[in-house]
């Protein structure tokens, strides 16, 4: 399988490595606007990889392709790839990107294409836990999902943009907008993270989860945040963001009901995110490039891959996702 | 002498009402195990 990685950020230099250190990739591509970055990172990759330098007049030819590049520029570039008839992962977890993808869907429908998106840390991991939760349930009534940490640059871009948005939440069949950075709610993540403020957030999870999930009652998403991050939140970054973050963690609380009445699942895993998030895109490639994709067209993970399958060779990978109680 | 008497009273009922209140709480004990733990290969095949 020859897979393609646009973007060679720190998720996209993760899951190109992951994607050169798996049997059935024979080829990894490498692109990304900065022509020393690809240089850097196919010598640092080895024999697999295969680095093309800018400027690109056409798309990557490729069995699959991951998007990697800072949100706000994937949507073209997967739009052309969905009308070449290419499987394309993408990365972005902003609201605007990941809606103009989901418009894709029809068309990567009809070309019977998979097209999985926000496939990363979060969104991406947290989907696979909230399908994993759910299939030990009967009916899925509610699912609140937490996140904390930042992968690189780009990430820390983005996490300090969602706090000024506007939340997305689904309530009884229908959207609800909420300022960013209200409805405070301590969230435990999985050790070491421990618990941590958790507020709106201009995110996706839940326009990739109500759809993944038919009659869903209430989704919400929360993002950990301190109160400097919400206090300069309007402002431009104070300072440059770091190159790559610490650890980070997800947390995924999925209610509804089973056999035994009313249950409460919680999952949840800690990595850092440019390594987990690396970790599951790639992983995604792999899914997608060999046809093991649940279904054509646009989607979240919850809704494209084998949740059980899909964390465990994601725990081989030294992602390991855990459930609280 | 009444008022007193009545004001010790109000004392003295008021520190039952919240001794009974302190040891009985409202949530009862914190869970003491559970937590954490990574999903077994058993629960992923």
């Amino acid at each position: 399988m020859r897979v393609a990685v646009v973007g060679l950020g720190a998720v996209g230099t993760r899951a190109a490595r992951q994607l050169a250190s798996t049997d059935a990739v024979t080829e990894v591509v490498l692109r990304d606007e900065r022509s020393p970055r690809v240089t850097e990172v196919a010598s640092a990759l080895g024999a697999k990889a295969r680095p093309e330098l800018g400027p690109y007049p056409s798309v990557p030819e490729a069995d699959v392709v991951v998007i990697a590049t800072p949100a706000g520029t994937q949507v073209d570039l997967a739009r052309a790839l969905v009308g070449r008839g290419t499987p394309v992962v993408t990365t972005s977890d902003a609201i605007d990107d990941v809606s103009a993808l989901l418009d894709l869907g029809p068309e990567a429908d009809a070309r019977g294409v998979p097209l999985a998106i926000g496939a990363t840390f979060a969104p991406g991991l947290t989907c696979v836990l909230a399908r994993f939760a759910a299939d030990q349930l009967d009916t899925v009534d509610e699912i609140h999902v937490a996140r904390i940490g930042t992968g690189g640059p780009a990430c820390a871009r983005q996490h300090h943009d969602s706090l000024r948005g506007t939340a997305l939440d689904w309530r009884d069949g229908g959207w609800q907008r909420r300022p960013a950075g209200s409805g405070r709610e301590l969230n435990w993540f999985p050790d070491p993270i421990g618990a941590a403020d958790c507020y709106r957030a201009a995110l996706p999870d839940a326009l990739l989860l109500v759809p993944a999930f038919k009659g869903v009652g209430r989704v919400t998403a929360r993002l950990a945040a301190t109160r400097r991050d919400r206090l300069t939140a309007p402002l431009p970054m104070l300072r440059r963001p770091h190159p790559e973050a610490g650890l980070g963690a997800v947390r995924v609380e999925v209610r509804g009901r089973a056999d035994d009445g009313i249950r409460v699942e919680i999952l949840g895993a800690m990595d850092r995110p440019g390594v987990a998030g690396g970790a599951v895109a790639a992983l995604a490639a792999v899914e997608l490039g060999s046809g093991r994709a649940l279904r054509a067209g646009a989607g979240g993970l919850a809704e494209l891959v084998e949740a059980k399958s899909f964390l465990a060779e994601l725990g081989r990978r030294g992602v390991k996702a855990a459930r609280f109680g | 002498m009444t008022l007193i008497r009545r004001a010790l009273v109000a004392v003295g009922v008021a520190g039952g009402i919240a001794a009974v209140l302190r040891l009985r709480g409202s949530g009862g004990t914190p869970p003491q195990r559970g937590g954490w733990r990574e999903l077994s290969p058993d629960e992923l095949r």
